[in-house]
C-alpha cells in the first residue's frame, strides 16, 4: 500500500472541493484532491449550467442574491474561459403576475444586480422563440458556465502548483488520532489499490455525501438532505439568452443555452439517498410543460436526455416537508468548535456560482483553526485558460474544426470530436472506459448519442491497447445500458426515431447483444 | 441585427434539424461533397453545425460557402430536415460577417449585367470569348477564364413581348414568366413558349417582371434578394389574386417563385410572394397537367432526333417528377434517354467561380461521360445555366424542352 | 397522375412491393418523401436470426415460431410466402448482385464489431464469411476508414474461438476523413484495386479468407470481388458496417433499375401526405413544391416505415399515430402505462407497436374489421415484431412487399376475369 503525505487532503472533487485545492495550493499548501469517481460527477456535473446573476433570489434571498451577483462578477474575470457570455433575461409570462416585476426591481437594485427593464418587442426580436405573450421583460448578467472546464481549471491550476489530483480514489475511512483527523484510507476504484493519505488538514467537500465523510471520522448530525432535481437538455439551443420565469422560484422555470443545448430545469423532490435518484415520467411531463410556458413548442421539441442532480442541502434539525424552504446557504461547519475534532471541518450546501467564496469560507477557517496568516487571492488569479479573460464561444468547436477539415478525421459529429482531441484524451486520462470520454469531451452526448461515433471510439480505444476486446465489448455495452437511462423518459417525437434507428445500428448491425462477454 | 425575415420559419427551417438522425443519405447524394474535401457535406454543414451556429458576429464556418444549394439533401432527406434551406442561410450569415465580393456582387444580378452587355452585345460577346479579356477578369474578379458564360442576344424578349399580342379567340390566359436568361441571352425561347402556349388556347400576359433574386440568394446576399423578389411578386401578384396561373421556362427561377423565396428569405408573410408562388408552375409542368386533362394539344409530327434528358436539381426540387419525359414522349419519332446524374456541377453562379471551377467539373464528369455514352444529337435541360455549362464540357448542342415541342408542333 | 398502384414509401418493401407490381403489369408510382432505409441496411436478407435464441434453421424455426407471435407479419402472410418472396427478391437482382443461402440454414457471418450474426441470404460478396467454415480469416482494416475496426472484429471471433487475426492496410487516398462509399468508389478503380491487392498479398498467409469492409465496389460489385479474389488468390468477404451501406446503395440502385425496366416510376421528395376513398380506388395526395399533387389509383400500398423513419410517431404525450392515414396500430401500451422500461436491453413495451394488418395486408381496426378496402401495407409500418432483435428486418421487408403486390395482383386478375 501507498502511503502519501500532504498538509491538506480535500475529499470530493466537485467544483467546492476543486475550488478549495486551488484556493489552498495557491496560498501555498501542498494538497491533495481526492473523489469516488471522476470530478465534477457528484452534483456538479449534473447541474444546469447556469452562472446566476443572482436575480432569481432578489427577492426571496437578497443575501444570496448579493452573493450570487459578487460572484458572478468575479468569475467573469478569472474564470472566463469556462464561461459564455449569454446575458439573462427575466420574462412575466402570462401565468405571472406583472407587479412583481416591480419587486423584481427593487430587489435588484438594492442587491446591487445590475438590471435594465427592455421592451417585449425587443426581448422578442432578441429571442423569437419567447413566448409572445410575455409582458415584461428584463436583462440581467446570467451567464452559462461549463462545469467541467471549470473543474479541470481548477484542478490543472493547482497541480501546476505542486498538488495532487487523484479522481477514482474513494475514501473508505478516516484515521483519528485521538481529537484530530489525521488522514485516510483510499480506494483506488479502478485497481482495487489501497492508498493511505496522511494529512495535517482534512476538508470534507463531500456535498450531498458529505455525512458519509463526516460519519468516517466518527461526527454525528452532518444531515444533508439530498434534493433533486431534474433537468432536461433540448437538442438545439431555443434561445441564446438565459430565460427565466419572472416569478418566485418555481420548478421549470429556467432556460440555460449552454454549448449546442438548452437545457430546461428543474424540479425541487426530496430524495432519500443522494445516490438514489429516480425519474419519473410526471416529472419529464411537468418539466415539459412549465418550458413551454417560456418557448412555445418546447414541449414537443426534440429532448435530448434527462437527469437528476442533487441539492445538498444541509439540514442540521430534521427532515420532512419540501426541501425550498431548507436554507439554500452554505453550511460550514468546524468541527473543532462543533465536535472538539481537529482539522477536520465540512463544507456543504451552497450553489454553484458561488463555489469560489464557499472554498475561501472553507480555507480560511483552515488556515484560522491552524494559527497561519494567509490570505485568500482566488478572487484575482485568473484559472489557466482564462487569463486573457475572453469568454467561451459556443461555435468554438466549429471554428476550429473548419480549420482542420483537411486534416483531421471527426469521430463524433455530433459533438465535432476530432481523432486526436480523443486519442489525447484517452492518453493523457488513462481512459479505459467510454463514460470518462462521454463526460470530459461529451462524446456521444449529441443527438445521434453516440448512434455513430461509439463503435468508433471503442476502435479506437481498442487499437490504443487500452481496452481488450472484452473490455470493448463490456464498455461498448455499459455505454449503452447508460445512455438508455438519461433517454427512456423523453423518448418521443425525433429521439424515438434516433433511438430506433440506433437499435438498428446497435443490434441490427453489430450484434452487440451477441458479442462474447467479458470473463467472470 | 436580426431582421424580421431571418426569424420567420426558424421553427420549419432551423427547427428542422431537430429531425436528423445523422443517417448519412443526404451526404451519400451530394455531388459537391463527394468529390471535394473543402466541402464537409450536408449533414455537417446544415442541421450539425447549426446546432454550433448561436448568433456570434463572426461566422464559424467559412466551408459553407462551398455549399452549391443544389437542394438535393434536402429532397433525399427522410426526416424532412431542410438541410439546403439551413445551409443557404448560414451562407447570408457567412456573407454578412465576411463581407461580400464584387464578384459574387456582379454575378448576382443578371438583370444589371444583361442590361449592360444588351446594348453592346457583340463587343461583350467578343470580350467573354476573347482568352486575355477571360485572363484579366479571372485575375481580377475571380470568374475562372474557362466556365461557360452566356452569349448575349443583343435585343431583349421585353421588347418582343411589349410588341406581341396573343392572337384573339383565346378563352383561357396565362402569365409567362420569362426570368433574365430569356431575356437577355435567349429571347426565341420565350417566343417558342409563347407560341406553344398559343398553339394550346392560351392568351399570354407578359407583365413587367425582374429578376426573382436567386443568384443573389445562392450567394448570400439576403437583403438585396428579398427586394429584388418582393418586386417581382408585387408586380406578379395581382395576375395571381386573379387566379391566372403563372408559367415559365426557367426551372431555377419557378422554383425560386414556389419555395425558397419562402423558406430561405423567409418571406413567408408576404401576402404578394404566397399567392404568386402558389400560382407557379414550370412550363412542363403546366403542359402536363393540361395533358392529364385531355386539354393538350398533341398534333406532334415526327422529331427524328436522339435526345438526352437531364433533369437539374432545381427541377428535381419541384418534386413532380419529370414532366419533360412524358412530354417528349408524345412526340413521334424521338428517341429519349434520360441521364441519371444528379448535378452538372455549375449550380447558377458556383462553376463560375475560380476556386470552384474543377469541382464543378468534377462534379459533372458523371453526367458528361453518359452524354457522350448516348451519342445523342441534342441536349434537353430545363434550366439554362446548366445547358451553357454541358454544351461547353460536352460539345453537343442544348435545348430547352419547350424547343423541341416547338419544333415537333411545327410553329 | 392516373396509375394502378401508389407505393408510398421507397424503402426495400415499398420498391419490392412496386418492382413486383409492375412486372405484373400494373402502372406503379412510388412517392417517397426522401430516400428509403435501404441506403443504410446491410441488405443481408436476415429472415429470421434470434427467437430470442440463435435461429440455425429458419425453416424449421419458423413454425413455431409464428405459432408463438400471432401477430407477426409472417404470421399473417404464412411461412410460404416467405419461401416465395425470397426466390423472387434472388431472381430480381439476378447475377447482377447475387444472393446466395436458403432458408432451411442461416448463414452465420462477423458483424463490423466481432458478434455472429445470423443471416439467411446473402450478397455473394459476403458469403465467403461463413463461420460455419472453419478457414483462418484475415481481417483487413483499411486507413483511414473510421467505421470498421478489423482489430477489435479480429478479437473477439477469436475469443469465440474462429481463427482470426487482423492486419491494416494504408489506403492510398487523398482524404484523410473518407467514408464507406469514397472507399467504395476507389475500389471500383482497377488500378487502385491492384495496388490494395498487391500491398495485402503479401501479408497473407496460405488458407486464409481475406475480409474486407463492405466497400468492394459500387457500381460493379460483383466484378470488383471477383477481381480481388483473383489477384489474391483467396476466398473474399465483405462486411457491413455503419451506414452509408455501400451494398444497401447498390441493392437501392438495383430495385430502382428494376422498376424503371417495368416500366414504373418513381419520385424521391414526394411525400404522401393523405389519401381518400374514390368510388373503385383512392385518391393521393402528395406534397409538391408550393402544393398538393394529386393522383388516382386502384391501390395505396403503404411502406413508409416505423418510428425510425417517422411514419409512426410518438407525441409528447405519450400516444402514438400513424402519421399518413392515422391507421389503428397495434401492441400499443394502454394510456398511463410505461413506454419503455430502464433496462436496455430488455423488451421494451413500445418495441412491437405498428400498424393493425389482417392476412391480406389490410390495415384492421380493434375489432378486426378492414378500415380500408384500396390500402395495403407492407414493411416496417406493419406492428408485431421487433426485427432488430430478432434479426427479421429485411425478411419481413421482402416478404411483405412481394405478398403486398401478389394481392394487388390478384385483385386485378380476379376483378379482370370476373368481367
Amino acid at each position: 500500500m501507498t502511503t502519501l503525505q500532504t498538509e491538506v487532503l480535500v475529499v470530493g472533487g466537485g467544483a467546492t472541493g476543486a475550488g478549495i485545492a486551488w484556493d489552498a495550493a495557491l496560498r501555498g499548501y501542498d494538497v491533495i484532491l481526492v473523489d469516488r469517481a471522476d470530478l465534477a460527477e457528484g452534483t456538479s456535473g449534473r447541474f444546469h449550467g447556469l452562472l446566476h446573476s443572482g436575480g432569481r433570489y432578489v427577492v426571496k434571498d437578497p443575501v444570496a442574491a448579493k452573493e450570487c451577483i459578487d460572484e458572478n462578477v468575479i468569475l467573469r474575470r478569472v474564470a472566463s474561459a469556462a464561461i459564455e457570455d449569454t446575458g439573462g433575461l427575466f420574462v412575466t409570462t402570462p401565468d405571472d403576475d406583472p407587479a412583481y416585476g416591480d419587486d423584481f426591481l427593487a430587489g435588484c437594485a438594492k442587491a446591487g444586480v445590475p438590471v435594465e427593464e427592455i421592451d417585449v418587442a425587443q426581448a422578442l426580436r432578441a429571442e423569437p422563440r419567447l413566448n409572445p405573450g410575455i409582458r415584461r421583460a428584463f436583462t440581467v448578467p446570467d451567464a452559462s458556465i461549463d462545469v467541467w472546464q471549470l473543474v479541470w481549471a481548477l484542478a490543472n491550476g493547482a497541480s501546476a502548483r505542486g498538488a495532487r489530483i487523484l479522481p477514482y480514489h474513494r475514501a473508505v475511512a478516516l484515521h483519528r488520532d485521538g481529537d484530530a483527523v489525521v488522514g485516510a484510507d483510499l480506494r483506488d476504484e479502478r485497481t482495487g489499490e489501497e492508498v493511505r493519505v496522511e494529512a495535517g488538514f482534512t476538508i470534507n467537500a463531500g456535498g450531498a455525501w458529505a455525512h458519509e465523510i463526516a460519519e468516517m471520522a466518527g461526527i454525528e448530525g452532518v444531515s444533508v438532505v439530498p434534493g433533486k432535481g431534474i433537468m432536461i437538455a433540448m437538442n438545439h439551443r431555443l434561445v441564446n439568452t438565459v430565460v427565466n420565469r419572472c416569478t418566485m422560484p418555481a420548478d421549470g422555470d429556467i432556460l440555460v443555452p449552454i454549448r449546442t443545448v438548452s437545457v430546461i430545469g428543474t424540479t425541487d423532490i426530496r430524495s432519500a439517498h443522494a445516490d438514489d435518484l429516480p425519474v419519473t415520467q410526471e416529472e419529464v411531463d411537468q418539466m415539459l410543460e412549465d418550458g413551454d410556458r417560456l418557448v412555445p413548442g418546447l414541449r414537443s421539441s426534440r429532448a435530448l436526455r434527462v437527469w437528476a442532480g442533487v441539492r445538498p442541502l444541509f439540514d442540521d434539525k430534521k427532515g420532512g416537508g419540501s426541501t425550498r424552504d431548507v436554507s439554500r446557504g452554505t453550511a460550514l461547519l468546524d468541527h473543532r468548535d462543533r465536535d472538539g475534532v481537529e482539522g477536520f471541518i465540512t463544507i456543504t450546501g451552497g450553489k454553484l456560482t458561488t463555489y469560489r467564496l464557499m472554498a475561501e469560507e472553507a480555507v480560511d477557517a483552515m488556515v484560522q483553526q491552524l494559527g497561519h496568516d494567509r490570505p485568500c487571492t482566488t478572487k484575482d488569479a485568473p484559472l489557466p485558460g482564462s487569463e486573457d479573460g475572453a469568454y467561451m464561444l459556443a461555435g468554438a468547436r466549429l471554428r476550429t474544426r473548419d480549420s482542420h477539415l483537411r486534416t483531421e478525421q471527426l469521430i463524433c459529429e455530433c459533438e465535432l470530436i476530432e481523432r486526436s482531441t480523443l486519442e489525447a484524451g484517452m492518453r493523457s486520462r488513462g481512459s479505459r472506459n467510454l463514460d470518462d470520454i462521454r463526460r470530459n469531451l461529451r462524446l456521444g452526448m449529441g443527438p445521434c448519442q453516440g448512434g455513430f461515433c461509439i463503435y468508433r471510439a471503442t476502435g479506437i480505444l481498442h487499437e490504443l491497447d487500452r481496452l481488450d476486446g472484452a473490455e470493448a465489448s463490456e464498455s461498448l455495452r455499459r455505454f449503452l445500458e447508460e445512455r438508455w437511462k438519461g433517454v427512456w423518459p423523453i423518448l418521443h417525437g425525433d429521439q424515438l426515431r434516433q433511438a430506433r434507428l440506433d437499435d438498428w445500428i446497435f443490434q441490427g448491425i453489430l450484434d452487440v447483444e451477441h458479442l462474447p462477454g467479458a470473463p467472470a | 441585427m436580426t431582421v424580421h425575415e431571418d426569424n420567420v420559419l426558424l421553427d420549419l427551417v432551423r427547427g428542422s434539424l431537430d429531425h436528423c438522425v445523422k443517417c448519412t443519405i443526404c451526404e451519400t447524394h451530394c455531388p459537391y461533397s463527394n468529390v471535394t474535401s473543402l466541402f464537409p457535406g450536408p449533414k455537417y454543414v446544415g442541421p450539425q453545425a447549426e446546432r454550433f451556429r448561436t448568433g456570434e458576429p463572426v461566422s464559424p464556418d467559412a466551408s459553407v460557402d462551398y455549399c452549391s444549394s443544389c437542394g438535393i439533401c434536402t429532397r433525399v432527406c427522410p426526416q424532412g430536415v431542410h438541410i439546403a434551406e439551413i445551409n443557404t442561410r448560414a451562407k447570408a450569415r457567412l456573407a454578412e460577417s465576411e463581407g461580400i465580393p464584387l464578384r459574387n456582387q456582379l454575378l448576382g444580378r443578371p438583370d444589371v449585367l444583361g442590361a449592360l452587355g444588351t446594348p453592346v452585345a457583340p463587343l461583350a460577346n467578343w470580350s467573354l470569348r476573347s482568352k486575355p479579356v477571360r485572363a484579366l477578369a479571372q485575375k481580377l474578379l475571380d470568374v475562372h477564364k474557362d466556365a461557360a458564360l452566356p452569349h448575349f442576344s443583343g435585343r431583349t424578349f421585353r421588347r418582343w413581348a411589349k410588341r406581341h399580342v396573343s392572337p384573339p379567340g383565346a378563352t383561357k390566359e396565362v402569365v409567362l414568366f420569362h426570368g433574365c436568361g430569356t431575356n437577355y441571352y435567349e429571347p426565341e425561347l420565350g417566343e417558342k413558349v409563347v407560341e406553344i402556349l398559343e398553339h394550346n388556347g392560351f392568351r399570354v400576359t407578359i407583365p413587367k417582371q425582374g429578376c426573382c433574386g436567386l443568384p443573389l440568394q445562392s450567394n448570400g446576399i439576403f437583403p438585396a434578394a428579398r427586394s429584388y423578389v418582393r418586386r417581382l411578386a408585387k408586380r406578379l401578384a395581382p395576375h395571381a389574386r386573379r387566379g391566372v396561373p403563372i408559367v415559365g421556362p426557367p426551372t431555377s427561377c419557378t422554383l425560386m417563385l414556389k419555395r425558397e423565396a419562402r423558406e430561405i428569405l423567409g418571406l413567408e408573410d408576404n401576402p404578394d410572394v404566397r399567392v404568386v408562388s402558389e400560382h407557379t408552375y414550370d412550363i412542363t409542368e403546366f403542359l402536363l397537367d393540361l395533358h392529364d386533362r385531355g386539354e393538350l394539344r398533341t398534333d406532334f409530327k415526327p422529331v427524328e432526333e436522339t435526345v438526352a434528358y437531364h433533369a437539374p436539381c432545381q427541377q428535381q426540387g419541384h418534386n413532380i417528377g419529370k414532366p419533360a419525359l412524358d412530354l417528349f414522349a408524345l412526340i413521334p419519332g424521338l428517341r429519349t434517354v434520360e441521364m441519371q446524374a444528379s448535378c452538372c456541377g455549375i449550380a447558377g453562379t458556383y462553376g463560375l467561380k475560380v476556386e470552384k471551377r474543377q469541382i464543378s467539373l468534377d462534379v459533372g464528369a458523371d453526367l458528361f461521360s453518359q452524354v457522350r455514352a448516348a451519342d445523342p444529337s441534342l441536349v434537353a435541360c430545363d434550366a439554362e445555366t446548366c445547358r451553357w455549362h454541358i454544351e461547353q464540357e460536352t460539345g453537343v448542342t442544348n435545348v430547352h424542352p419547350m424547343d423541341i415541342l416547338h419544333r415537333a408542333y411545327g410553329l | 397522375m392516373n396509375v394502378d398502384v401508389v407505393v408510398a414509401g421507397a424503402g426495400t418493401a415499398g420498391l419490392v412491393a412496386a418492382v413486383r407490381a409492375a412486372q405484373g403489369g400494373a402502372k406503379v408510382l412510388v412517392l417517397a418523401k426522401g430516400a428509403g432505409a435501404t441506403h443504410l441496411s446491410p441488405v443481408t436478407l436476415d429472415v429470421l436470426g434470434y427467437a430470442p435464441e440463435r435461429v440455425e434453421s429458419p425453416l424449421a424455426a419458423l413454425p413455431g415460431f409464428i405459432a408463438e407471435h400471432p401477430d407477426h407479419p409472417y404470421a399473417k402472410t404464412g411461412a410460404d410466402a416467405i419461401a416465395e418472396a425470397v426466390s423472387w427478391f434472388r431472381d430480381t437482382l439476378g447475377e447482377d448482385y447475387r444472393y446466395v443461402g436458403d432458408l432451411e440454414r442461416n448463414l452465420m457471418l462477423p458483424s463490423a464489431a466481432g458478434a455472429v450474426r445470423p443471416s439467411a441470404l446473402v450478397p455473394a460478396t459476403m458469403a465467403g464469411g461463413d463461420l460455419h467454415d472453419g478457414a483462418p480469416i484475415c481481417v483487413v482494416g483499411l486507413r483511414p476508414m473510421k467505421d470498421f475496426h478489423a482489430a477489435l472484429l479480429a478479437d473477439n471471433l477469436a475469443r469465440q474461438g474462429h481463427d482470426a487475426r487482423a492486419v491494416m492496410l494504408d489506403l492510398d487516398v487523398e482524404r484523410v476523413d473518407v467514408n464507406a462509399l469514397g472507399i467504395a468508389r476507389m475500389f471500383d478503380r482497377p488500378e487502385a484495386r491492384s495496388l490494395v491487392a498487391a500491398q495485402l498479398a503479401v501479408r497473407l498467409k496460405p488458407g486464409e479468407r481475406v475480409c474486407f469492409p463492405a466497400v468492394l465496389g459500387l457500381r460493379d460489385a460483383m466484378g470488383v470481388w471477383r477481381d480481388l479474389e483473383h489477384s489474391l488468390a483467396r476466398p473474399v468477404f465483405e462486411v457491413p458496417t455503419l451506414p452509408p451501406s455501400v451494398p444497401g446503395l447498390r441493392v437501392d440502385a438495383l430495385l430502382v433499375a428494376a422498376l424503371r425496366r417495368a416500366g414504373g416510376r418513381i419520385i424521391v421528395g414526394s411525400e404522401v401526405v393523405g389519401a381518400e376513398p374514390a368510388g373503385d380506388g383512392v385518391t393521393v395526395r402528395a406534397g409538391a413544391a408550393a402544393r398538393e399533387v394529386v393522383h388516382r389509383a386502384e391501390w395505396l400500398v403503404l411502406a413508409t416505415g416505423g418510428f425510425a423513419e417517422g411514419a409512426i410517431t410518438l407525441g409528447s404525450d405519450w400516444r402514438a399515430r400513424e402519421t399518413l392515414l392515422d391507421l389503428p396500430l397495434a401492441h400499443m401500451p394502454e394510456a398511463g402505462e410505461p413506454r419503455f422500461v430502464p433496462e436496455y436491453f430488455d423488451d421494451q413495451p413500445m418495441a412491437r407497436v405498428g400498424v393493425a394488418v389482417d392476412s391480406g395486408l389490410r390495415p384492421i381496426g380493434p375489432d378486426g374489421a378492414r378500415v380500408h378496402e384500396r390500402v395495403l401495407v407492407a414493411g416496417a409500418s406493419i406492428g408485431g415484431a421487433v426485427p432488430w432483435k430478432e434479426h427479421s428486418g429485411e425478411g419481413i421487408s421482402v416478404t411483405t412487399g412481394h405478398h403486398a403486390a401478389g394481392r394487388l395482383l390478384g385483385a386485378a386478375t380476379s376483378a379482370k376475369a370476373a368481367v
